[in-house]
């Protein structure tokens, strides 16, 4: 592997494909020595990102959110926009090891050139996934993509996590039995900017526009994130490619609303200081809990909770006070 | 009775030293718990019991007399290179003994491109003949009388134009279409199952089918308009329980359209027709022919049929592909005659026997001669002919006949709770099935539970590939793309483009595709125009590609402690890798080309993912290029790709090319597949770094995989 940050860098400002791919593997290392390399790059990177249209997509699975991609993905590409596609997919917990396949359900986008598509193993942490991502789509802004689509499963928090990195966060529904908003977490709706009702084809039409009356309905319970902003319910058909143009224009119209008013500079200097401060909580916690004193201390403190001979607000304050001792912080 | 039963328990435990004959029960893949014994007791209550042959329920077989009446008609399916070529393969094969045809079409046919479209050079003739257009069908067929000769096409996705160009060629050949006799396969929803030579999405392609069972009714009262498969279902893994099950709700679901596209049961119901695939199992797969015949006759009852006919399964099959294995391969001969075994049992209309050399190899002249005169033997040596259903009234075969019927009922009844065949088939069920006991299956034999001799058993030491191997010449290519441009040089083009608007008119609205196609085909339209002409209104289908996981390694650790170490082991391994280089070993198992076979990738992909590897699976028919691409944007550090239909030696050397000219040469190249022992040092010059054969275990292709890649990246 090349250690040179310089070599990873030119490589994606001349939009090298390979080196594009190289500098995300580099990315996702859970090695130290990769992190470091990284690091530098993307430090270097940094001045060319920021123009691309940052898109997150959740939705449950079955919700459609591949066939989605790869027509909107395709549309986009025919309107002159390069697009890269970020999509997680779970690590199993007793392997360790994944099954990507999200490219077989976007076949026509895979093998577009105006398209770049990396599936990602999520492997262990929520947090890790959050600082690959977030890296990642910077290196792709910086290698020149236009559109960045970061596509997650709807479980766990993972909806908030890619939120939190997104200009635009796009949920995917499906019409049902009737009672949509079972599937539907608040904390999805609060940081919804649109809510697209999608396979609104064939018999399935009239139960589409149902379901986008009752998310109508939903979301004006909720407070809007914005106060220019009322995210809107649509429906579209990603199979027969019908409003997906309208889901665009919706994406536009947020940017320009968000960009006069200041809203989306400030959106993002807020993503780049909770960002900080993620990493902060990161590098503390790993700091700590690798820490010789935390290690020796650590064994007889658990013990202690365990058979109840010391409270656990007093053992966390002795172990915490670790981080006091002057002589150990140097 | 009861006391007749404990005496012989008595005795059984005393020969066994002390174990009980509960003891030996045995599991079948499909979940059946086999005794060691069945007694008159086990026939009580079983309700696919039948008296005769020849009438209903038909457990005992459609025909009264079975094959003492008449044997049934030995049908090998063969095709190859250019219609030349197939044409006096047949002619030759029909001068020894063979009854009827069987057209295997390449798969560029298939999939409705003509042989000059750059997405399938390497497929041209190498799986089956290529027909590009009318020409090319006259020249399949020359001196072989189409009113008397029944022909059977394997043809799914380009059904419309190839059934039309058989019928222009018959009738340019002055032959009417009311005396056609044959069976097109038409079998569109296992295409989405597991075969995956489909063009266009589900609902356009059910409704092509109505429309040839709406011409055929009217046109050729002697045509067989479907071919209902099991085979490929069981082919992909599934076992007897499943294949009856999917392949009657398929048989099911295609009844239901033609009834709402205004037909009467009864015009088209007792031209269906169905293909079983036959496996190792030799008992099961008996009941099971004897099984589908009861339920379909029980399922039709919901039509109201008035013609018995319509109820009445008759039924193709054939000798299970799967099991043929590469290693010391004349033991092929006797897998197949096993198989042929259990189909007459099971009372089969007709039947193709396998060549032993089709895991290595398309059939040479040789091959086939064994393998049909391992049909003609049976028939006329074996006597087994002389009596109808021989086996019915067996304690044995009557109760697992009903066993098979009640698994196969259970899952039918699911596929009804969620709204027929092609909405399970949208939901993903039955794939996910077939693929779980697919995996299943693959674990077994990879730790020896199933047996397979010379594979994972009493394994020769040296193996010398000592028989031909029927190659396919690129030139095969170059031939048919002249006579794509002799033909279209010589037609009136104005008419043609006319015939394809007129198709395009149909597909947009009510009229017969299958009519208007027989015009274009006359005015020397090829496959691909039509094809396109069509696709024009209905689109292109995209599979999605689901994949279970932990199948394989959950079957695989059960076995025994010593098997879970193996797994235990490997995972050890891709942990270590992941220490030591920062990520897990990553491999993108890919189809490249128009073989649409996927069990084999998926197998492989769901198993490596359960030992810790990071899997990408590629969408199915790329191309080199296209392969290549993926595997540098997902920067994997291994490309597996699979080969069943003998595209391997064009498309692995140029995917292998492809990457080096994008400055990816250090992504390894392995091969698994059906590869000929005799091209394994073209590709190892080509730099392919491993060839996986079949029967190759997954842990052991595994294992070697990971000795490359920790040589390469953890010293």
């Amino acid at each position: 592997m090349q250690k040179d940050p310089s070599y990873y860098i030119q490589g994606v400002l001349d939009n090298n494909r390979l080196m594009l791919s190289r500098t995300i593997t580099l990315i996702e290392s859970t090695l130290a020595t990769h992190q470091d390399i990284a690091r530098r790059v993307i430090n270097e990177l940094l001045p060319r990102t920021g123009k691309a249209v940052r898109l997150g997509i959740t939705g449950v699975p079955g919700a459609g959110k591949s066939t989605f991609i790869e027509s909107f993905g395709t549309m986009l590409t025919k309107l002159g926009f390069r697009v890269a596609v970020l999509a997680i997919d779970p690590s199993s917990t007793r392997s360790g090891g994944s099954i990507l396949g999200d490219k077989t359900r976007m076949e026509q986008l895979a093998v577009n050139d105006m398209a770049f598509i990396r599936p990602s193993p999520s492997g262990g942490s929520l947090g890790g996934v959050a600082r690959k991502t977030r890296e990642t789509m910077l290196v792709c802004e910086a290698a020149g993509f236009d559109v960045i689509i970061i596509e997650t499963v709807g479980v766990g928090q993972s909806e908030t996590t890619v939120a939190s990195m997104c200009d635009f966060f796009l949920v995917l529904q499906i019409s049902g039995a009737g009672d949509e908003l079972q599937g539907i977490k608040k904390g999805v709706l609060e940081v919804a900017d649109a809510i697209v009702v999608n396979k609104a084809d064939g018999d399935n039409v009239t139960r589409a526009r149902l379901a986008k009356k009752q998310y109508e309905t939903a979301l004006h319970l909720v407070t809007p994130s914005s106060p220019n902003w009322m995210p809107p319910v649509m429906t579209c058909s990603a199979l027969e490619h019908r409003g997906l143009e309208e889901v665009w224009e919706t994406i536009m119209k947020h940017k320009d609303i968000m960009t006069n008013s200041g809203e989306l500079q400030k959106k993002r200097q807020d993503q780049a200081m909770s960002w900080m401060w993620f990493l902060v909580n990161e590098g503390l916690e790993r700091w700590f809990y690798n820490h010789e004193e935390t290690q020796k201390l650590l064994p007889g403190i658990k013990a202690g909770v365990e058979q109840g001979k010391i409270a656990p607000t007093r053992a966390a304050d002795d172990l915490v006070a670790v981080l006091g001792k002057k002589d150990l912080l140097f | 009775m009861a006391t007749g039963y404990d005496q012989w328990v008595e005795v059984a435990t005393k020969q066994m030293k002390g174990k009980s004959p509960d003891d030996i029960t045995w599991q079948s893949p499909e979940g059946i718990a086999v005794k060691p014994l069945y007694t008159e007791e086990d026939l009580k209550g079983l309700e696919s019991l039948s008296a005769f042959p020849g009438m209903a329920p038909y457990t005992r077989g459609p025909m009264a007399t079975m094959y003492a009446g008449r044997p049934w008609t030995i049908r090998q399916y063969a095709g190859f290179s250019t219609a030349k070529a197939s044409n006096e393969f047949y002619r030759k094969n029909l001068a020894a003994g063979q009854k009827g045809l069987s057209v295997a079409f390449s798969l560029s046919t298939h999939r409705g491109y003509d042989s000059d479209n750059p997405r399938v050079s390497g497929d041209i003739g190498k799986a089956g003949v290529a027909i590009d257009s009318i020409e090319d069908m006259k020249i399949l067929f020359d001196g072989i009388p189409l009113d008397k000769m029944s022909v059977s096409m394997t043809m799914n996705g380009a059904v419309i134009p190839i059934l039309a160009m058989w019928i222009a060629a018959a009738e340019e050949s002055g032959v009417k279409q009311e005396q056609l006799n044959g069976t097109i396969q038409n079998d569109i929803l296992k295409e989405y199952l597991t075969r995956n030579t489909y063009i266009y999405p589900p609902e356009p392609s059910m409704r092509i089918i109505s429309d040839i069972m709406a011409f055929s009714s009217q046109n050729m009262p002697k045509y067989n308009t479907i071919s209902i498969s099991g085979y490929h279902i069981m082919e992909a893994g599934a076992d007897s329980v499943l294949q009856t099950a999917f392949t009657l709700a398929d048989g099911i679901e295609y009844v239901r359209a033609a009834i709402a596209s205004g037909m009467d049961v009864d015009t088209f119901a007792p031209r269906l027709s169905f293909f079983f695939g036959i496996g190792m199992n030799f008992f099961m797969d008996i009941a099971m022919l004897r099984a589908a015949r009861y339920l379909w006759y029980k399922q039709m009852q919901q039509f109201n049929p008035k013609n018995p006919k319509s109820t009445m399964l008759r039924t193709h099959c054939q000798t299970s592909g799967w099991s043929l294995t590469e290693q010391d391969p004349y033991n092929n001969v006797i897998r197949t005659t096993i198989e042929a075994m259990s189909a007459v049992l099971g009372g089969t209309q007709s039947l193709h026997t396998n060549s032993f050399d089709e895991a290595v190899c398309l059939p040479t002249e040789f091959s086939a001669r064994i393998a049909r005169n391992t049909q003609i033997i049976i028939q006329e040596e074996s006597q087994v002919c002389k009596v109808a259903d021989p086996l019915g009234g067996s304690y044995y075969i009557e109760w697992l006949t009903n066993e098979i019927v009640k698994g196969a009922e259970k899952i039918m009844d699911e596929i009804e709770d969620l709204g027929g065949m092609a909405k399970a088939i949208a939901s993903g069920m039955p794939k996910l099935r077939i693929e779980e006991s697919a995996a299943r299956r693959q674990a077994r034999i990879d730790q020896g539970k199933d047996v397979i001799v010379g594979v994972n058993k009493y394994r020769l030491k040296d193996e010398k590939l000592d028989f031909e191997v029927l190659e396919v010449p690129d030139s095969v290519r170059l031939e048919q793309i002249e006579r794509i441009k002799e033909t279209k040089a010589n037609r009136d083009e104005a008419k043609c483009q006319a015939c394809l608007e007129a198709i395009t008119k149909a597909a947009g609205g009510k009229e017969n595709l299958l009519a208007a196609a027989i015009d274009a085909a006359k005015a020397r339209a090829t496959v691909g125009e039509i094809s396109d002409a069509m696709e024009k209104v209905f689109g292109r289908f995209v599979a999605t590609t689901q994949c279970v996981s932990g199948a394989y390694s959950s079957e695989y650790s059960e076995a025994s402690a010593d098997s879970a170490q193996v797994i235990d082991a490997l995972r050890k391994r891709t942990d270590d890798f992941l220490a030591k280089t920062g990520r897990r070993p990553r491999i993108l198992v890919t189809k490249m080309g128009q073989d649409g076979h996927d069990r084999g990738i998926k197998v492989v992909a769901s198993s490596y993912a359960d030992l810790g590897f990071d899997v990408d699976i590629s969408p199915m028919f790329q191309t080199p290029d296209e392969a290549a691409k993926m595997a540098i944007e997902n920067d994997v550090h291994i490309v597996g790709a699979s080969s069943l239909a003998a595209g391997h030696k064009a498309l692995v050397p140029e995917l292998i090319e492809k990457l080096k000219a994008q400055g990816a040469g250090e992504i390894m190249v392995v091969a698994g597949g059906v590869i000929p022992p005799s091209d394994y040092d073209y590709l190892y010059d080509a730099g392919c770094k491993g060839i996986y054969g079949p029967g190759t275990p997954i842990t052991e292709s595994a294992g070697k995989v990971l000795d490359m890649l920790e040589e390469k990246y953890c010293k």
